[in-house]
């Protein structure tokens, strides 16, 4: 059932990346939504999904938009899985602060991370402007925030069985 | 984990069995969910176009027919030039055949980041589409094909940070390398610091790497950089608006591009 809801979760953030693609090209800048099924997990499961999920969302992501590095996206999301289930499980990020936090930050990161990924593989680099890396954040912290509130209300609506349990 | 996606994509370099292999099995695992955002975005586009017709008022279409006479006046007067354009041409001793054989194809989705900026197109290998191929649009030159799938391809944009064409000043003939910066404008390099370039003048395919025929517009120069050494750098304004890309042709062989050689013998008029 866990994979069911996962598969379901990384179905639904690739339907809304291509779509995005397609009618708000430029909107893929400033927010990517297979960060938010890995952010959900990080959260609200173990570290050991969120580098599964995010790594299923990334090479699903190499295989639709990413014309030279197969398997970049995989390994940044991989690494950005690890690195906010290793948080989530030393702090409380369950609130809307620590959400959006979470949120930006995967955001932010994943940007220095596919860069840095790129640089080693002998990409040529064109610097980000600042300004998009302001808006990337705070709507990847928005997103994020939101999606776990929804999230979240659904859990409870399913009832207390279905409390988020932690594992690290 | 992580070390084996670090191996798959140094696997890329090599095109080696574990990539290619991991790459169709990705492809197979999420095509029902790109099958399942096609039908979704068929039935808004649906829905805006449908939105958009019962909108269109009468004016509107008057417009239309008034820009249907012209353009028929038009067309009439391009057959001429065609005409007066192959006569120039064999008296030129040129290839009657400079159009290149393409294929139509839709825009699936794009991906327009920062240090990655692609097309996935409606057409693969199955449509005869292979890598290499350049794809361009109404208003010129878009990108290249970089991989190919059985039903779909991925085209490389030409503002994409690692993309590159010759190009050409049309107006003065200079030629350098037009190269992408991302979001940016497009940057043209290794321009002799001599030549005259002024703001606004257009820029098209030369036809010397061998992927774009000479002629497809590139971009109008915007600003005009200090000479470095003895070469100087322009940036030129996109003439084809990435983010309104729907319908794209590829062209499927380079026809024109080369140059004659020596031994070649050039048709007669």
């Amino acid at each position: 059932m866990i994979v069911a809801w996962a598969a379901l979760a990384i179905a639904l953030a690739l339907v809304l990346d291509l779509g995005l693609g397609r009618f708000a090209p430029g909107a893929t800048r400033f927010v990517d939504p297979l960060l938010l099924p890995l952010a959900a997990y990080a959260l609200r499961r173990s570290q050991r999904s969120a580098m599964v999920v995010g790594c299923v969302s990334g090479l699903l992501q190499d295989y639709w938009t990413e014309p030279r590095l197969f398997g970049l996206n995989g390994l940044v999301k991989t690494i950005l899985g690890w690195a906010l289930g290793a948080f989530g499980a030393r702090f409380d990020l369950n609130r809307v602060g620590g959400r959006f936090a979470a949120g930006a930050s995967l955001h932010l990161v994943g940007v220095a991370l596919d860069a840095g990924v790129r640089h080693l593989f002998g990409e040529v680099l064109v610097p980000v402007p600042a300004w998009v890396l302001i808006v990337r954040t705070v709507v990847g912290g928005l997103l994020t925030a939101g999606v776990l509130a929804i999230v979240g209300r659904v859990a409870a609506v399913r009832g207390p069985a279905r409390v988020p349990r932690r594992r690290t | 984990m992580a070390f084996g996606q670090l191996l798959l994509i140094a696997g890329n370099a090599r095109e080696g069995l574990v990539t290619s292999t991991a790459r169709g099995a990705t492809g197979v695992v999420s095509r029902p969910v790109s099958a399942v955002e096609r039908s979704i975005s068929g039935v808004l586009v649906g829905f805006v176009h449908l939105f958009r017709d019962l909108h269109a008022d009468e004016a509107e279409r008057t417009k239309l027919q008034h820009e249907v006479t012209r353009l028929s006046g038009e067309l009439d007067r391009r057959a001429t030039l065609d005409a007066e354009n192959e006569r120039l041409r064999r008296l030129l001793g040129m290839r009657e055949d400079l159009v290149p054989r393409s294929i139509g194809a839709s825009v699936v989705t794009l991906r327009l980041s920062d240090q990655s900026r692609v097309v996935i197109i409606d057409r693969g290998s199955s449509s005869g589409v292979r890598p290499d191929m350049a794809v361009v649009a109404w208003g010129g030159a878009v990108g290249r094909v970089v991989s190919v799938e059985r039903d779909f391809a991925r085209v490389r944009l030409l503002t994409d940070p690692g993309s590159g064409a010759a190009g050409v000043i049309l107006r003065t003939g200079a030629a350098g390398m037009v190269v992408g910066r991302g979001g940016g404008p497009l940057d043209m390099v290794y321009v002799p610091k001599y030549n005259d370039v002024a703001l606004g003048d257009r820029v098209v395919t030369s036809g010397v790497d061998g992927v774009f025929p000479r002629g497809f517009g590139v971009g109008r120069v915007s600003m005009v950089g200090e000479p470095v050494g003895a070469s100087k750098t322009i940036h030129l304004e996109p003439e084809v608006d990435e983010r309104s890309l729907e319908d794209v042709l590829v062209l499927l062989e380079p026809k024109g591009t080369t140059l004659l050689s020596g031994d070649e013998p050039a048709s007669q008029p």
